[in-house]
């Protein structure tokens, strides 16, 4: 760890050297609020958001756009550290049985914990193991097609038609084992249709492959397509999501094309601690990211990237009996389907 | 003539001081990050990131890319010197740049693995500069299938990496596709050959098998024989390539330039199977293919261009259209992204300051790699007489923070011993390490593209024959599989 401290010293050293760190403004306000919740001794060394996917995806940017406002609001210092591996499976057991309850490790993790926790631990580790503190944002998984081709200009209605006349015909990107795939498989139970899943490390891969000509629909969220929605290259069919999203107004949701209210897939952002830390810093965290999280800059940073605020989520007053509620609808899912007994 | 106009407004953002400075600063870091074994660019980009987001978009991108390629150029000296490579990309450039090393040939070597890389790099920026757009139209239509078949033909050119026993060199092709097959299915997600081990359903951490494989058991193999106890001894013969160094390689150059990039564009290439499989077409087309693995000055050139043309194809998708073709470049398109600006096929024209910024960026920061590593030949050189007992421990040490700082997992570090005492005992019975790393690479991208060429085709396997570059490639690779097996049968007759 020596070299590499010293190499990113060095990195450091030299381009601090060359321009001025832009010096925060805070509001007083916060500031003393801030002030009376925290705890005498704490924090005595830099916090650390733990990031259990890899750095420059969508997570990593995520957290390091957070901890750059959480300094700025609360003067704390804040590293960023990715524990990858295992599409979040190493890093989320890590959280959950390994990191030390103090208040320094913070997890900045998204609802795929529930899935792991409860479809791959095997026992080891509980979602419970790790406690919400702060949410921060959301994005709605959406089906988008080409623009020109086979399925241009066609709504979730005809898609779906497609899938029942002609089964195993259109080619849908997913990822195996996650919410990309559960949304086709509920689709395909409701409606009787038949897709070819064609399985991807990922959403971006898959949109990539719809560019291409390779599939014929992808799922992914508005921060993988906007580019190629900008470009004209393809458009939204349906969004999962509870309601229409503000950003895309015009993008219709299963929900009310189908007439039903559980196709809603989200990826749901928060910062957890490991069960155990003081209740003291928990409420000193919670606030700090809260102040974070109010300030406009940061809105409209996470806005431009793509992602969307769960209104219940935003104002809860407990996020962790509201984040709750949520992990139990998909641990009914998972009863439901099969998956879990 | 736009792309020349466009490249102008590039000079034009890049040619100031402060962003001359930090492309500068990445390619000593990169140098630096390619030099050290075990500190991959992948790591050093996520580490230095952060820093980054300081500076305004275009310095920050000539920065972090020029690590990227920087750790191309870097990656060569290790691999020559030591027979450990600097990073994954450069695994093959020990086959034959170690051999020259002891040779008394080190120099001669680096020196053309630096200025190889210089004209690879060069060579695919102007392909980049004049064709980016129209590429990239391309490179997207490439699925599955087609990426089954560039696996399938990489796989073949694996077969011509063996040195020794054909059998013992397919057995480690075999092992490498068990080793890749731990963690979770590409299609079902459901774990295999887990064993229940929370760590194993990452899979096996490539950075921790090639340091291991690589790096220490070379360090066992070397600590065993006591008798030297410098690398190389004092027989160094030449600092400069000579006129034969130059006719064999500029061939071996430009046609690893060409493979390079092209591997660079398309989906399942990248760095790492550039580098091998200019080695195995160099090996193929030579007329004393014997000379491979025991100096040829042909297995440098070409490995050590395509890999830096590799990283010019990679930004093609990248910059042209917002995709990323591998982690390195995912993390570039993060970087970007935190700065508010999502790339995608509207970058070019909605940005031309910062695409074309970017573009210029790499032109100059090749200019500055090249004058940065002619005279590190010099010194480089002068490690081999650095006794084993002082640099191989530093070896070690750099090897267990490179490989531990990549995913911040022990476990990883388990791993790269396991593989280290593996790799020992394999070497003493003879068998070739490299097929089985190159194998691992080319496995999970190989049976997924397979897997999701079945799935996505309604006439099951047909589909193979269908697509016309899919069926292309294959044939290819039969015909080198074909003549790959016949080989030994004319060594026989002679």
């Amino acid at each position: 760890m020596k070299r590499m401290s010293l190499l990113a010293a060095l990195g450091a050293s030299l381009i601090a050297g060359a321009i001025a760190l832009p010096v925060a403004a805070q509001g007083t306000d916060t500031k003393a609020v801030l002030a009376k919740l925290k705890p005498k001794d704490f924090p005595s060394q830099p916090i650390e958001f733990t990031v259990v996917y890899p750095a420059g995806g969508g997570m990593d940017v995520t957290a390091r756009l957070l901890a750059k406002y959480v300094e700025k609001v609360s003067g704390e210092r804040i590293v960023v550290n990715n524990r990858t591996g295992g599409a979040g499976m190493v890093g989320h057991a890590y959280l959950a049985t390994q990191a030390k309850p103090d208040g320094y490790t913070v997890g900045i993790i998204a609802n795929l914990v529930w899935g792991d926790a409860m479809l791959r631990a095997q026992g080891k580790w509980s979602y419970t193991d790790l406690e919400p503190v702060g949410y921060i944002n959301s994005d709605a998984l959406t089906w988008i097609g080409q623009t020109d081709g086979a399925l241009k200009g066609r709504s979730l209605k005809d898609v779906l038609q497609i899938a029942r006349d002609k089964p195993s015909t259109l080619r849908v990107a997913i990822v195996p084992g996650s919410m990309w795939e559960y949304l086709v498989e509920q689709l395909e139970t409701a409606s009787g249709g038949k897709f070819l899943r064609v399985p991807f490390q990922g959403g971006g891969p898959g949109i990539t492959a719809l560019v291409g000509g390779n599939v014929d629909i992808a799922q992914g969220f508005l921060a993988e397509y906007r580019g190629h929605l900008e470009a004209g290259k393809v458009a939204p069919i349906a969004v999962a999501a509870g309601a229409r999203l503000v950003n895309q107004k015009d993008v219709a949701t299963f929900n009310e094309v189908l007439g039903a209210s559980d196709y809603v897939w989200n990826v749901i952002r928060f910062a957890v601690t490991p069960k155990g830390t003081p209740a003291d810093r928990k409420a000193y965290l919670g606030a700090i990211m809260k102040a974070a999280m109010q300030d406009p800059e940061l809105i409209e940073e996470y806005r431009k990237a793509g992602a969307f605020f769960d209104a219940t989520l935003a104002g809860s007053a407990s996020i962790a009996t509201d984040l709750d509620k949520y992990a139990t609808r998909e641990r009914d899912f998972y009863q439901k389907s099969g998956r879990l007994k | 003539m736009d792309a020349l106009a466009g490249l102008a407004t590039g000079f034009g953002v890049i040619l100031t001081p402060g962003n001359l400075y930090y492309c500068l600063l990445g390619s000593l870091i990169g140098t630096l990050v390619g030099v050290l074994p075990g500190v991959g660019p992948l790591a050093a980009l996520a580490l230095l990131m952060p820093m980054t987001f300081v500076l305004t978009p275009v310095a920050g991108m000539a920065m972090l890319a020029s690590i990227f390629y920087g750790a191309m150029y870097g990656g060569s000296t290790t691999s020559i010197l030591v027979n450990i490579p600097g990073e994954a990309a450069s695994v093959v450039t020990c086959l034959d740049g170690h051999q020259l090393a002891r040779q008394g040939r080190a120099g001669a070597a680096l020196g053309i693995a630096a200025l190889g890389s210089f004209f690879a790099g060069t060579l695919s920026l102007i392909a980049l500069t004049l064709f980016a757009p129209a590429l990239a139209a391309v490179a997207i239509r490439f699925g599955p299938p087609e990426n089954f078949a560039l696996m399938v033909l990489g796989l073949v050119c694996t077969l011509y990496m063996i040195s020794g026993s054909t059998a013992k060199g397919v057995l480690m092709i075999a092992l490498g596709f068990l080793a890749a097959a731990v963690g979770i299915d590409v299609v079902n997600g459901k774990e295999r050959f887990t064993f229940d081990s929370i760590q194993l359903t990452a899979g096996i951490e490539l950075l921790a098998v090639v340091i291991g494989l690589f790096g220490v058991s070379e360090i066992l193999a070397n600590v065993e024989s006591q008798a030297r106890s410098t690398l190389v001894a004092n027989r160094i013969r030449g600092l400069w390539p000579t006129r034969e160094d130059w006719r064999v390689s500029w061939r071996p150059i430009l046609r690893g330039s060409g493979l390079g990039f092209l591997l660079g564009i398309v989906p399942g290439g990248g760095p790492v199977t550039a580098s091998f499989m200019s080695y195995a077409l160099e090996r193929r087309i030579a007329t004393q293919p014997e000379r491979f693995g025991h100096g040829a000055m042909e297995g440098v050139a070409g490995p050590e261009s395509a890999n830096n043309a590799a990283v010019g194809g990679s930004m093609i998708p990248l910059l042209s259209l917002g995709i990323p073709g591998n982690a390195v470049t995912a993390l570039l398109l993060g970087s970007l992204v935190i700065h508010g600006i999502q790339p995608g096929p509207l970058f070019m024209t909605q940005r031309p300051d910062l695409f074309w910024g970017v573009v210029a960026s790499m032109y100059v920061g090749n200019v500055f790699l090249l004058l940065l590593n002619l005279p590190l030949v010099g010194i480089w050189v002068q490690l081999l007489r650095v006794p084993y007992r002082i640099l191989f421990p530093l070896v070690l040490l750099l090897s267990v923070v490179g490989t531990y700082s990549a995913n911040k997992n022990l476990f990883d570090l388990w791993v790269m011993l396991g593989f280290g005492i593996a790799g020992y005992l394999l070497r003493k019975l003879e068998y070739d390490l490299a097929p089985f790393v190159i194998s691992f690479v080319l496995a999970p991208l190989l049976e997924q593209s397979l897997r999701q060429s079945l799935v996505m085709s309604p006439d099951g396997a047909l589909i193979l024959a269908q697509r016309p570059v899919t069926a292309g490639l294959l044939v290819v690779a039969l015909v080198l599989a074909a003549l790959m097996f016949r080989r030994p049968v004319r060594l026989g007759d002679n």
